[in-house]
């Protein structure tokens, strides 16, 4: 069965429609995720867009088909875990999953998440990556890329956006030997749906699915432009598609199947929080881009 | 049969715990509450202990751990102590007002700064309003018996609020006292099974811990303190049925020596309480009708018993090991004054703040503070005074 028809013939737990911004990936990555993970999995949501919107209901009603539970910023990989444990005793097969922001992930829940990786706590923990605290107003987090201006890395006569780079957590991830790393965007949907797949059959530890959700409301672009922004981004190699797991690296086949890579340029410009950088910039950001994929070749052995 | 042992504190929390056979348990080694987690791991390690252990990273995640695993009704336990405790102090908060019944127990440690590892009742008083119950043991026998009865109050139906059971770090975590510990059919008799049900259900969907509009949240609020205070009934009853079924009456939610007939009151909380019962003696011996008025709730706590041990007393002083910032107090003779002044009940009290950052409260230093309450009967130290017990003292 091809993707499409596999997505259709499952049922959509999620809130009918559209409950977050117009253009919202990151709405859409969930509404995959739990079709193909399926209603027997419990879900954690942290503070952050998902809370707000699909997840937390309407009007006294659910907005999930699955119970969920609401975890403070920073505990969602614990909380979950204590889930996981408790579900042991009850029913194992039940997947316990988290939906979490890059802040909740990168930032605050950095520490409950390597944890419970070490622990090798059999929870799918998927991070949202919109690259800021958007539900909040667009604060920078820790996996908001060079020069990006957000609320508390403004552009002024001196400042020129965030300053460092982006924290590499799914690589951070895979270097502590978590069960399963991979990184998705939904541009990718064959992929994506693989990869959520072999989520669901990993039994000895944590998963992590690390997936870039473009953010039309904070990064300033049209909301219908979504899906080419995650498809300039990894045409670009700005975001690369692999996966890992037991001391090895897959690059994944749109990434693996780039024959000439776009310029940075193409996923950059247009995002109005991009909007100041000049070539200095770019260049800046090739260079990081090409480290990244010469590291990430190596590590997979191309 | 009744298997008695000479244990530390610490290790009385860990037996405890096993009898009680908590479904998960999430804690954090800290200083000096280490030991605890220590003799749990060795247990599951000899096959001695049923339950789960999730080592966790912090106590942030030991809390967050047990909490998620509440989420399904299941027993759980955690520990910690001062810089431990206000770590978790986000989920902690969460733990309570969730309604989630657990029993973590508190090895209390003064609170940085400056740096200290030692004694004192900062940690846990500090987060008294933070909506678990609280209550201070007095020594090692007291700790272990707590922790049964805790499980039975928490899980109380008409409770559901967590209890803390709090005990002085070194003084009780590291010292050695005899101590008897009942046997497996004993406790089982006593502690039913959990019966809390599973929240978080795939079979029917709810969504737990919201976000929730003020109307709503003002009335779980309401609820909790209302459940607080039907708490207080629930442990004098669990109380009850412990000392008729193990033989060992800790009081509830007060204790006293040699009260009945006193004239002057040494209030006390935790193992202090120890050195005030040797001073007592004395002054009895001396003639003088001194009277002991242990504080064993701080969460409920017993505005009314304390009143009406206190009402027509000459004066009592109250022996602290925290302070109340911007009361120029101790926290417990400011919720004495707070009990009494609610009541009506009028005599001279005084505020002796000592034994911070794991000083020793010597039976002098009580000794002097017993002097004082009679002088203060005299109207020679104006009630209300707060004296510190540091090398001056004297």
């Amino acid at each position: 069965m091809n993707t499409v028809d596999f997505l259709n013939s499952r049922e959509d737990l999620l809130s009918p429609g559209i409950s977050a911004c117009q253009g919202c990936m990151a709405e859409l990555s969930l509404r995959v995720i739990l079709k193909v993970l399926g209603e027997k999995t419990v879900l954690v949501v942290p503070p952050g867009c998902m809370a707000g919107a699909a997840v937390g209901g309407w009007n006294k009603s659910l907005g999930t088909k699955i119970p969920a539970a609401m975890p403070q910023l920073g505990n969602s990989a614990s909380m979950l875990a204590g889930i996981k444990a408790a579900y042991d005793l009850v029913d194992p097969d039940v997947h316990c999953l988290a939906y979490a922001g890059d802040g909740g992930t990168a930032d605050i829940g950095l520490q409950a998440l390597s944890a419970a990786a070490e622990r090798r706590d059999n929870i799918i923990y998927v991070c949202n990556d919109n690259e800021a605290y958007m539900n909040t107003g667009f604060q920078k987090s820790g996996t908001t890329p060079h020069g990006a201006r957000t609320s508390t890395t403004p552009v002024g006569s001196v400042g020129r956006g965030k300053v460092n780079f982006k924290k590499d957590v799914p690589m951070m991830m895979a270097m502590q030997n978590t069960a399963y790393v991979a990184t998705l965007t939904p541009a990718y949907m064959n992929d994506f749906v693989e990869k959520v797949q072999k989520a669901a059959t990993i039994k000895d530890g944590l998963v992590y699915l690390h997936v870039l959700n473009p953010c039309p409301t904070g990064w300033g672009t049209k909301p219908e432009n979504s899906i080419a922004y995650a498809r300039a981004a990894v045409q670009s190699r700005y975001f690369l598609l692999y996966e890992y797991r037991n001391y090895e690296f897959t690059v994944s086949a749109p990434t693996k199947n780039i024959r000439e890579p776009k310029d940075v340029t193409e996923f950059l410009q247009k995002q109005k929080r991009f909007a100041h950088l000049d070539e200095q910039d770019y260049e800046e950001v090739r260079r990081v881009v090409n480290s990244r994929w010469e590291n990430l070749k190596k590590l997979a052995g191309l | 049969m009744t298997r008695i042992d000479a244990l530390t504190g610490n290790e009385c929390v860990a037996e405890a715990v096993r009898l009680c056979s908590p479904d998960i348990i999430a804690a954090y080694p800290i200083t000096p509450q280490s030991v605890v987690v220590e003799v749990l791991a060795s247990m599951k390690a000899n096959g001695q202990l049923k339950s789960k252990i999730v080592d966790v990273e912090s106590e942030h995640s030991s809390m967050s751990v047990v909490k998620g695993a509440a989420m399904l009704g299941k027993r759980v336990f955690t520990a910690t102590a001062g810089q431990g405790l206000a770590y978790m102090y986000e989920p902690y908060f969460s733990m309570s007002t969730m309604r989630f019944p657990m029993v973590m127990t508190l090895a209390c440690r003064e609170m940085i700064s400056p740096g200290t590892v030692w004694c004192g009742l900062q940690d846990a008083l500090s987060v008294r309003d933070a909506g678990w119950m609280q209550i201070f043991c007095e020594n090692n026998q007291e700790i272990l018996d707590m922790v049964i009865q805790g499980y039975k109050i928490a899980e109380n139906h008409d409770v559901l609020i967590p209890m803390n059971v709090c005990y002085d770090g070194f003084y009780l975590s590291h010292q050695t006292e005899r101590v008897e510990i009942p046997d497996q059919e004993q406790v089982d008799a006593f502690l039913p099974p959990i019966d809390l049900p599973q929240y978080l259900d795939v079979n029917h969907p709810a969504i737990v811990d919201p976000n929730t509009v003020g109307s709503y949240l003002i009335r779980y609020r309401e609820d909790h303190l209302k459940c607080m205070q039907t708490a207080k009934k629930v442990i004098r009853e669990v109380n009850d049925e412990f000392a008729e079924k193990f033989g060992r009456n800790w009081g509830g939610l007060i204790g006293s020596y040699r009260l009945e007939d006193a004239d002057y009151v040494l209030v006390t909380i935790g193992a202090t309480t120890g050195a005030a019962r040797v001073v007592v003696d004395a002054w009895r011996e001396k003639g003088v009708k001194m009277g002991l008025l242990k504080i064993r709730a701080v969460r409920p706590f017993p505005e009314e018993e304390i009143a009406e041990a206190l009402k027509g007393r000459k004066a009592y002083g109250v022996i602290d090991r925290s302070v109340c910032f911007g009361w120029n107090r101790g926290i417990i003779a400011m919720e004495t004054f707070a009990a009494l002044g609610k009541a009506g009940v009028c005599l001279p009290g005084l505020s002796f703040v000592g034994g911070l950052g794991g000083l020793d409260l010597r039976t002098e230093y009580v000794d002097k503070a017993a002097g004082m309450i009679v002088e203060a009967a005299k109207g020679a130290i104006p009630a209300g005074e707060t004296f510190w017990m540091n090398e001056d003292f004297l």
